[in-house]
């Protein structure tokens, strides 16, 4: 089992001011190091509509290099604008994955749209920064992954990474609505598409990660490293129904592969969960695993699905 | 060529149509049959609840010179897609095309959105009973929207040409509102696609492939091609993007372009040219082409006034 020393809550969006477009969840967090500090990614939301909706924005926090837990700037604007009528992205831009790509960045985003039969879909979205990952400039105006006859609806969580000279995207694919006392609820499991070029991907098609508490286990935000010779993925899992509380809610799984494609399953070896208290005790998700000058860190989720903030964890020793 | 008009061929509302659908029979396409052709249409029945259209596949089976009708599909040809599916709301059109003993279906899906009114996208659904009844082969789509294709990637038709299968089909180019207090209205152009299996398509991305005869805000529908003596004649229709449902000089003509090597395709609408005419069911609209070859003959089915709420009709070409 892996031992994570928790380190705390690092950003509150409620503590920042002048931002109306961030006004609470800091979701998603997604590490880009540079030389003196590191930006972490996260997607909020402003105030609800009159309707109760919500639409989601994303953009950063910058944090200390040597000391993580120091946030020393927030992006003055979302990284991007919400798409036009009709577009995949209109309600939404969440959650964004980032990577360099020459002197460029890369960002991988899934855009949510509303339906009239169930409240969303979701689709996954490409974007490039050429001014170090301040703001980002759509690749097109429609999605990046299209949808496909086994993954229907509901494409979303991308993480991309790049392994032995390929793209390799990670994703999570709907594969039913649920209704919960009349309430049509997204079941998804995690999946994966690999490219030559970040633009043409070709998926392999396959659950990657078995359902372990209940066939119709929801799983999202696989986040894949490298490390001892193996790949390792981390992620979050949450009953069909009734998860919104602490019995059902998220909770961090953990998965390793030799090749990328077999993954065995074995959330015991994940090493972190809930509180006994404070902010992150009744659910974590959406992990984020990134190594900073020598150290391995985890960047997670709380209550509520971030809606409080993301905070951190230290690995003791290495991932193997 | 010059089209020889053969009338309106098809009445929705003298037959008992699966679904509880009584008027439309949009967008005829033909399944050569030994001793008959089966003519796939869409037609409508409304929601109980709200009163929206829910586009469902019937056929017609008719004689092979088209005269007469041998009887009407009893039972749904295919159903609709499940909650929060691509196709949940409505298959209008379905193309069908010969895989060895197998009939593809080509199903064009529209799902109800909040901000538009719908978006769509091309299933694929295969019969093994000559076309009476199709299963899908996933519950999505087999080409949806994509980075330069944002939205209402539909209409798809499919040819096997040398071993390689092509899909012409539209994608919306977006959505606008073109007078500040309507809905918005969608502009959708023809693209083009290939594939090895039917399955698995490669999209040309984008590239519009008939140019504008209206402009920018000329909406292309329903491209159907055949081959006529050695060259591609791909027909389609064509209106403005928005005030076109009712005003007769802004809704649906029937365009035509020509091709020797299915990339290059030049626009000629007037040669054949297909007009209305007046008086008659067609004489506002004219619309949802498909064009199809029988004992030697290459014919035009297509859709008259009101986008085919009364039926649809056929036309010989020679």
């Amino acid at each position: 089992m892996f031992t994570w020393e928790k380190l705390g809550k690092v950003f509150t969006p409620q503590e920042v001011a002048g931002r109306p477009w961030l006004r609470e969840f800091a979701q998603a967090p997604c590490a880009l190091l540079f030389d003196d500090f590191v930006r972490v990614y996260f997607s909020c939301r402003p105030a609800p509509d009159a309707r109760g909706q919500y639409v989601s924005r994303s953009a950063f926090v910058d944090l200390d290099r040597a000391n993580p837990l120091i946030v020393r700037g927030v992006a003055e604007q979302p990284i991007l604008p919400l798409g036009g009528l009709g577009e995949f992205d209109e309600f939404g831009t969440y959650p964004v994955s980032v990577i360099r790509h020459g002197s460029e960045v890369r960002a991988y985003y899934a855009g949510w749209t509303r339906c009239e039969s169930v409240p969303f879909n979701v689709a996954i979205g490409a974007a490039v920064s050429r001014d170090g990952g301040a703001t980002f400039t759509k690749l097109g105006k429609g999605p990046v992954l299209p949808y496909s006859p086994d993954e229907p609806f509901v494409l979303s969580g991308p993480k991309v990474r790049r392994f032995n000279g390929l793209w390799h995207l990670w994703y999570i694919a709907g594969r039913k609505w649920k209704l919960v006392d009349g309430r049509a609820e997204p079941v998804y499991k995690i999946r994966m598409a690999t490219s030559s070029d970040g633009i043409r991907w070709t998926k392999i098609n396959k659950d990657l990660i078995e359902s372990r508490i209940e066939e119709d286990e929801a799983q999202a935000s696989p986040d894949v490293s490298h490390a001892g010779g193996k790949y390792h993925m981390f992620f979050s899992y949450r009953y069909s129904a009734g998860f919104r509380g602490k019995e059902r809610g998220y909770r961090i799984g953990y998965a390793s592969s030799s090749n990328l494609i077999d993954w065995v399953r074995d959330d015991a070896k994940a090493g972190i969960s809930v509180s006994e208290n404070g902010w992150d005790a009744e659910m974590v998700s959406y992990p984020h695993v990134f190594d900073l000058d020598g150290r391995t860190y985890m960047a997670y989720l709380g209550d509520q699905v971030g809606r409080y903030g993301f905070g951190l964890a230290v690995l003791r020793g290495t991932l193997e | 060529m010059a089209f020889r008009k053969l009338g309106k061929i098809f009445d929705p509302s003298v037959h008992r149509l699966p679904n509880g659908c009584v008027q439309f029979a949009q967008s005829p396409q033909a399944l050569v049959l030994d001793d008959r052709i089966r003519v796939y249409f869409s037609t409508r029945a409304v929601d109980k609840e709200g009163g929206k259209f829910r586009s469902h596949v019937a056929y017609v089976d008719m004689t092979r010179d088209l005269r007469g009708i041998l009887g009407v599909s009893r039972e749904p040809v295919i159903g609709l897609g499940g909650l929060g599916c691509f196709d949940e709301h409505g298959i209008f059109p379905m193309n069908v095309v010969r895989v060895g003993d197998a009939v593809y279906g080509y199903t064009c899906g529209w799902s109800r959105r909040v901000s538009v009114s719908v978006e769509t996208a091309i299933g694929l659904a295969v019969s093994r009973d000559q076309g009476v009844t199709f299963q899908r082969i996933g519950e999505g789509p087999v080409l949806s929207a994509s980075l330069h294709e944002p939205c209402l990637v539909g209409d798809g038709f499919v040819k096997i040409i040398g071993g390689k299968f092509h899909m012409w089909y539209i994608f919306g180019t977006g959505w606008k509102k073109h007078v500040p207090e309507a809905e918005p209205d969608r502009t959708y152009k023809i693209g083009h696609a290939i594939s090895d299996d039917g399955i698995v398509w490669t999209k040309e991305e984008a590239r519009q492939i008939v140019e504008d005869r209206l402009g920018a805000d000329e909406s292309q529908a329903l491209p159907t091609v055949i081959e006529i003596g050695g060259r591609f004649h791909m027909f389609f229709c064509y209106r403005q993007s928005f005030d076109f449902r009712s005003n007769s000089s802004r809704g649906y003509r029937i365009g035509h372009a020509y091709s020797d090597d299915l990339e290059h395709w030049t626009r000629d609408d007037r040669n054949p040219s297909l007009e209305p005419t007046p008086g008659e069911w067609d004489s506002d609209m004219l619309c949802y082409p498909h064009a199809f070859e029988c004992d030697g003959r290459a014919y035009l089915l297509y859709n008259g006034n009101e986008f085919g709420r009364h039926g649809f009709g056929a036309a010989v070409l020679e």
